[in-house]
């Protein structure tokens, strides 16, 4: 489902944030991306739909290429990939609704959209996205209004709304309370589980990425320096990973 | 270093006092002449209130035409000069030009104008236009600036295009930005309308001129006292449609 070769990312003015990655993933995996910050998980993920320009490698997702895509193809393979962020990036003065509407930009005529009139069919997709993570008593609040989890939760269903076949997210956690960390990893394996979506994740805690991941890619100074299955992270996998610095 | 900051400004300012014959005797020695003219425009001479108030309509009229044209004019010159939006190429001369026209104030502008179309209001709302479209694409352009990078990506992210991704990225941070932009302009270009008619260009200013040429102080109080007033009335007005804003 992601084909990543050689892929390196070079940050201004001269920071190597991915230094030669090379892997695959396949279509239902839920992979984790593991590592302390700093090590290019960040970076990574978003060189996948080129919200970052990738210095060298290539990328292909869905059998479609990403790097050297012209503006429209990318436009295109973009709108298969769901992004959810750290810091949620919702549009704060747009509705819970509207923000979650979004996600068929890619899909809806541009310049009615740009009116503000989406077909009524994308508009009921939008509203079952909003119910699908338990937020449709919400549609109608405006986004900076709701809580932290609430956010995370309307982002996700704005990646929903994509009709993706695979789901990027970084760090979908770390800005919240720890107590919430569950509700949204739930959220985002049930999605894996019911739809089959290709997730990829990324995480510093170590037993979360456990608790769900099917796979688990250590990144450490921009290389993955371990790819297998969670039962084989061992106390020298997570040393690799870490740096003898415990997470 | 800086002590010698100090100085420099220090000296600059006391040539400058000296240069243009800044002297606290003369304006004490001037008082007298002050309290004078003051004595001489009361009481207001409230026959030419119709007047007054006839210009100060057209002055507002000035204002709220001009500001609203040059809302809408300087919109795509926002974009365009907008470091995070447009391409290096375009942003460069873009901004250049904008700073460029943005040295000129409105009344010479106005001047430029009448000697283009003649005398009258008409002038005046040309000038207000072209003044406050250099000055509000400059506003709004830092507004672009200023906003925050994460909802952007998120649009991006979606596969939308460039129109979608402004439309739905960047007008919802900047829209309540621009409009108090457009509200705090029309305040200022209120009080830059009220010496229009000082050059020809309509509105309550040239009430005012006319009747101090013709040393005729009470009059000239009376088109005051209504400038006080309406300037008075539409900050009050845009204030408040400010506050809403936020």
């Amino acid at each position: 489902m992601i084909e990543v070769a050689g892929l390196r990312v070079v940050l201004p003015p001269a920071t190597v944030a991915v230094d030669g990655v090379d892997l695959a993933i396949g279509p239902g995996e839920f992979v984790v991306i593991l590592g302390p910050s700093g090590a290019g998980k960040t970076t990574f993920l978003r060189a996948l739909n080129r919200l970052v320009e990738p210095t060298g490698g290539a990328v292909r997702v869905a059998g479609r290429a990403v790097t050297g895509a012209s503006v429209a193809e990318l436009r295109s393979v973009r709108r298969q990939v769901g992004v959810i962020f750290q810091q949620f990036n919702l549009v704060r003065r747009l509705s819970a609704l509207d923000n979650v509407l979004t996600g068929r930009l890619g899909y809806v005529a541009p310049l009615a959209s740009v009116a503000g009139r989406f077909p009524a069919r994308d508009r009921a997709l939008a509203r079952e996205c909003l119910a699908q993570v338990g937020l449709a008593h919400l549609a109608d609040r405006r986004a900076d209004t709701l809580s932290g989890g609430e956010q995370q939760r309307v982002a996700i269903a704005r990646a929903l709304a994509q009709s993706p076949s695979v789901i990027l997210a970084d760090e979908p956690t770390a800005s919240l309370d720890p107590a919430l960390t569950g509700s949204i990893m739930e959220a985002l394996r049930r999605i894996n589980m019911e739809r089959g979506l290709t997730l990829v994740v990324s995480q510093h805690q170590l037993a979360t990425a456990l608790e769900y991941a099917t796979r688990i890619v250590g990144f450490r100074r921009g290389r993955v320096v371990f790819d297998g299955p969670p039962s084989a992270v061992t106390p020298s996998v997570v040393e690799s990973i870490y740096g003898g610095a415990a997470p | 270093m800086r002590r010698a900051t100090a100085f420099v400004i220090l000296l600059a300012l006391g040539w400058a006092a000296w240069d243009t014959g800044a002297d606290p005797v003369r304006l004490v020695r001037g008082m007298p002449w002050l309290v004078d003219i003051v004595r001489r425009m009361l009481p207001p001479d409230l026959r030419v209130l119709p007047a007054a108030l006839a210009g100060a309509a057209t002055t507002v009229e000035i204002a709220l035409l001009g500001t609203a044209v040059a809302a809408v004019l300087a919109l795509p010159l926002a974009f365009l000069s907008a470091r995070n939006v447009a391409a290096p190429a375009v942003f460069y001369p873009a901004r250049t030009a904008l700073n460029f026209l943005r040295s000129v104030d409105t009344l010479v502008y106005a001047l430029v104008f009448v000697a283009a179309v003649g005398l009258g209001p008409f002038p005046g709302v040309l000038a207000v236009i072209a003044y406050t479209t250099t000055s509000l694409a400059k506003l709004y352009s830092e507004a672009i600036e200023g906003i925050e990078r994460g909802p952007v990506d998120a649009i991006t992210a979606t596969g939308a295009t460039r129109l979608q991704v402004l439309r739905f990225g960047v007008l919802p941070q900047v829209l309540p930005l621009f409009l108090s932009y457009v509200l705090y302009r029309l305040e200022t270009n209120i009080r830059a309308a009220t010496v229009l008619g000082f050059v020809g260009a309509g509105g309550i200013g040239f009430y005012l001129q006319t009747y101090l040429r013709l040393i005729d102080y009470p009059a000239a109080s009376t088109v005051l006292l209504v400038t006080v007033v309406m300037v008075m009335a539409v900050d009050f007005v845009s204030s408040r449609l400010r506050d809403r804003l936020v």
